[in-house]
């Protein structure tokens, strides 16, 4: 093998890795200045009391202790948080599948379908649940309908024990349309062949999904996971119009518990419980991008 | 044409599916349909016992009411540029981005890609007023940038994306390649088409994100000249009081762009794009 | 494709529009307190947000103010309550703040423990249109706007609770409209038929601290140091309160009963305790009651009480005009602009000429020709502002937590406010 002269590798090195550099470049320097920089500050803040507008007292790792060993909305919130993230997530991802299972059928009006089970997404969260607040009223449609059936009526937001779950029906109905859509797509994408040679060879419909549906769902399984697990414990806007993290606390989130001591100028404490929450989601996204490579 | 022993069974599991199709869209119309009714209602009629199903008497007047008490015409064009710029820009930066991470090999590449999900994990009320401040260091507050640049790109986008790219096989890649096109050129000419399904989800998510978007605009903007829809809608809300059905004819409106921009995109790009990869 | 190119060239389009007229504001310069103000003398603008949305009473004072003072120009901002709270939080440590601002008395605690309002004190030198402040306000008044010897804030309109009762029924059944808490209890029983005619409550401290003050007790000692609100005279109130609920002519509004609106419309509501604005409510979305309805004296066991709230209007300490901020804030103080507080947005002056002038204290023929606004008048005379210390969001918070368990039967009333107060003093005590 002939000697290659220093300079020319090192040049078709950089060459070699430029482009993938230069491809995410945009999204790297963007994340940076708009995210990166602002959550370096907002972290130093919660080593601080800080109001906004004096100085901030810092006041080391208080805010974290206090949140962590004393304050017990913090630790309601973090419980219902939990709660509502595992109830979703269970539910949702499963019925959007299943809805694009259904639609990736050659169903007429499917796209009539699919524009029905999307409108939730696509209607922002403040709208969904002021129409839910209108559903779960006393006299509402809802209790309407348990009451021809001679059920007794349920106060859905103002029973401490119902309220968290009430808010779970309408977030799930709000977004699972989100995980069809997702799954359609990519069911759209596997290649008929594939179905036509496994019914040749004999396969049914089960081991047709299990052996060609499901891993090609794979990748988008793990990212309606990821970033569902994410989105959900950072639950807020159907907690600001439904419920307001009542009564007595039951559906108070880790998100609305922020806010509201964001609005109350303490700035240093609510950043605090923004980094434990980011603490634990890190753990959680690590945890699911490994164990989904692992498979591989 | 033969009796299939099948065809009975067929039927009856084709009639299922579409009253299941059909009894759950119901389900998720209903909520809509009373807004629709409500915004079309007198709002002295909005909270009546029994409720009013069907409005009576029915009115235009709360739409007329937003379409000239307020610019809304401005404000829809507003969020018309915003939502197209962004949208435009997260098809492009991000399947970009997303083709890098799902097909190219570069050092840290795994470690750049988790480092920027966690972006994702802070909300965004704390990063709220730092990114404020770094907005009026750069004179943009008040201005069209600062809705546009902050989120020309975003890692949901860039995830959303590598998930569908990383289903290409790499063999149409190296093809590509061998044929002596630049990355760019395999990212234009091969990725690109294939990627047509995911494309048209991201730009959904991103136009539908963008349009519905409400804290960081209310807080950047001051100048009603460059308010959103949401944000100018809610000045409907008076202090102490709110017209239900004037607030409804507003949401309507809003929504409706969407739903609009929704059916374009399934059948412009799902159908069309499927139908292309079925004949490969 | 053509739809790329149709939605690049709509997007070419539409920004060379808005460009061509878009742009930004001037933004006053963001400065630290202590502050240089500006004499009047040489033009300036002054930027006002306004949260009262479509029928506001400020946006029609700008164009007479301008021309009574050609040197005073104003940047007008109508934001929505919450965005004009949020916003608040945000410009107040990040820069850009308003020179005039509406802000609920409800957030006053936290920005006053904070310092972020002016004291308007020697901006004014004591005098509110040629009238000493004391004067122009009731007691109540004056303290809700009075911080460590500042006047950080000027009332505009303001809020405290009467009576609403259904007339109609009174009459009809023969029932005296009540005074006392037992007469309450006795119209309340009177009244209630099934699912109908209840008193509303709500479980919050709006409501509670009524209760409370109505018999003698308050929520926090006079020197603001020690929370009171599980004295003996509170526990007592608040178990009136609750006996209305268990004797089952008492109704607590939750969320999900829906606007209570809805239950005043569909008779599940009879008597209410709320403030001035809400008879405007009444009468845009329950016109075919008119009539039916009255306000009065909310009952009491020693003495009137309420809480008082509403709206002032504030300059933050970072603006570099506060002289002429001050100027546009007297001119809305004028009696004929404070008149307007009540013809253009059916809210309530809270300078007192204003109040008791014909133009507001007008014969309601919804409310049977009845004076209402004199019976406000009285409540604002007695009427008590919360009290202002920075850890109030939380003691607010404790309290309207303890309102809740109650309502819900979880804990009896002497149970639930120590479990609030020992929260409380620890959250005052930091």
């Amino acid at each position: 093998m002939t000697a290659i002269p220093l300079p020319h590798r090192f040049t078709s090195s950089v060459k070699k890795y430029a482009m993938p550099y230069v491809f995410i470049a945009v999204p790297v320097i963007s994340l940076i200045v708009f995210l990166i920089i602002p959550m370096v500050v907002s972290l130093w803040w919660s080593f601080n009391d800080y109001s906004g507008l004096n100085s901030p007292k810092f006041v080391g790792l208080n805010n974290y202790v206090e949140l962590l060993t004393k304050d017990k909305i913090f630790t309601k919130g973090l419980v219902n948080t939990t709660m509502f993230v595992l109830l979703g997530m269970s539910i949702g991802p499963t019925l959007g599948l299943l809805t694009a299972l259904m639609l990736n059928q050659k169903v007429r009006f499917r796209s009539l379908f699919r524009t029905a089970y999307y409108l939730p997404v696509m209607t922002s969260l403040v709208v969904v649940s002021t129409i839910w607040l209108m559903l779960y009223n006393r006299n509402g449609l809802i209790n309407s309908v348990l009451q021809t059936f001679g059920l007794a009526k349920v106060g859905w937001l103002s029973n401490p024990h119902v309220a968290l779950i009430s808010i779970v029906i309408a977030s799930v109905w709000q977004g699972f349309g989100f995980e069809t859509v997702v799954f359609l797509a990519a069911l759209q994408s596997i290649p008929r062949e594939l179905y036509e040679a496994a019914m040749i060879d004999g396969a049914g419909g089960g081991a047709q999904f299990r052996y060609i549906t499901l891993p090609a769902l794979r990748p988008v399984i793990v990212f309606v996971y990821i970033i569902g697990i994410i989105g959900s414990y950072q639950v807020f806007d159907q907690i600001y119009v439904m419920s307001s993290g009542g009564p007595v606390y039951s559906t108070t989130t880790i998100v609305y518990y922020l806010f509201s001591k964001f609005m109350d100028l303490r700035l240093g404490y609510a950043s605090a419980i923004a980094y434990i929450l980011f603490a634990i989601l890190v753990v959680f996204s690590y945890l699911q991008l490994r164990f989904s490579r692992e498979r591989a | 044409m033969t009796v299939h022993p099948k065809t009975f069974g067929y039927s009856f599991r084709r009639i299922l599916l579409y009253v299941v199709l059909f009894g759950t869209s119901i389900l998720m119309i209903v909520p809509f349909y009373w807004s629709v009714s409500t915004s079309l209602k007198l709002e002295r009629f909005v909270y009546t016992s029994p409720p009013q199903w069907i409005p009576n008497p029915l009115v235009w007047v709360n739409y007329i009411h937003v379409l000239t008490r307020i610019p809304f015409p401005r404000y829809f064009a507003n969020s018309v540029f915003v939502a197209v710029v962004v949208t435009l820009g997260h098809v492009f930066f991000d399947t970009l981005a997303a083709y890098s991470f799902a097909k190219l090999r570069f050092p840290g590449r795994d470690q750049i890609f988790f480092i920027m999900l966690l972006a994702l994990m802070v909300p965004f009320q704390v990063n709220l007023i730092p990114l404020y401040k770094i907005m009026t260091l750069l004179h943009w507050n008040n201005t069209y940038l600062a809705l546009i640049i902050p989120n020309l790109t975003s890692i949901f986008g860039i995830f959303l994306m590598r998930q569908f790219l990383m289903t290409i096989p790499n063999e149409l890649l190296d093809a590509a390649r061998i044929d002596g096109c630049s990355e760019f050129g395999v990212f234009r000419k091969v990725v690109m088409p294939l990627a047509l399904p995911g494309v048209a989800t991201l730009v959904i998510f991103t136009f539908m994100g963008t349009w519905n978007d409400f804290l960081w605009p209310r807080i950047v903007i001051n100048s009603e000249k460059l308010f959103t829809l949401p944000v100018g809608l809610a000045l409907l809300q008076m202090k102490n009081t709110s017209n239900q059905a004037q607030i409804m004819a507003g949401t309507v409106l809003t929504a409706l762009p969407m739903i609009i921009v929704f059916l374009f995109m399934q059948r412009q790009f799902i159908e069309g794009m499927t139908a292309g990869a079925l004949k490969e | 494709m053509n739809t790329k190119k149709m939605l690049f060239c709509l997007v070419i389009i539409l920004g060379l529009l808005l460009s061509s007229c878009g742009g930004s504001t001037p933004q006053p310069a963001v400065s630290q307190a202590p502050v240089t103000t500006q004499a009047v003398a040489e033009p300036v603008t002054i930027t006002v947000w306004d949260y009262y949305g479509e029928a506001t009473p400020i946006k029609p004072l700008i164009e007479p103010f301008q021309a009574a003072h050609p040197n005073i120009k104003i940047n007008y901002e109508a934001y929505d309550w919450d965005t004009t709270q949020q916003k608040l939080n945000v410009v107040l440590s990040g820069g850009g703040a308003p020179d005039v601002v509406t802000v609920d008395m409800t957030w006053i605690p936290k920005y006053a423990a904070q310092g972020a309002f002016a004291d308007m004190k020697p901006l004014s030198g004591g005098m509110l249109n040629g009238v000493p402040w004391e004067q122009a306000y009731t007691a109540g008044a004056l303290k809700a706007i009075t911080y460590n010897d500042q006047i950080i804030s000027a009332l505009y309109d303001f809020d405290t609770y009467a009576l609403y009762y259904r007339n109609d029924l009174f009459e009809q059944k023969g029932i005296k409209v009540p005074t006392t808490w037992d007469e309450l209890m006795t119209a309340a029983k009177a009244l209630h038929e099934g699912e109908q005619y209840y008193y509303e409550f709500d479980a919050d401290t709006f409501h509670g601290s009524q209760w409370i003050y109505e018999n003698g007790g308050t929520l926090l000692s006079p020197d603001n140091s020690t929370v009171v609100f599980n004295s003996p005279e509170a526990v007592e109130a608040i178990t009136f309160n609750d006996s209305l609920l268990k004797e089952g002519v008492g109704l607590n509004w939750t969320t999900d009963e829906g606007e209570r609106i809805q239950g005043v419309k569909d008779g599940r509501i009879a008597m209410f305790s709320d403030g001035p604005y809400y008879m405007g409510i009444m009468k845009s979305a329950a016109p075919e009651m008119a009539g039916q309805w009255r306000v009065a004296l909310h009952p009491y066991s020693k003495q009137p009480g309420s809480y008082l709230g509403g709206t002032g209007l504030a300059i933050p300490v970072a603006s570099t005009k506060q002289e002429a901020a001050w100027e546009f804030i007297q001119y809305a103080m004028e009696l004929e602009n404070q008149i307007g507080v009540y013809t253009l947005a059916g809210a309530a002056p809270a300078l007192k000429a204003a109040l008791s002038s014909p133009e507001v204290n007008v014969e309601d023929p919804y409310f049977g020709g009845q004076k209402a606004f004199s019976i406000f008048l009285q409540t604002m005379e007695t009427a008590i502002p919360f009290p202002y210390v920075s850890s109030w969001a939380d003691i607010d918070a404790a309290f309207t937590n303890a309102m809740q368990q109650i309502a819900l039967g979880d804990k009896t009333v002497q149970e639930a406010l120590d479990e609030a107060a020992a929260t409380s003093q620890e959250a005052l005590n930091k």
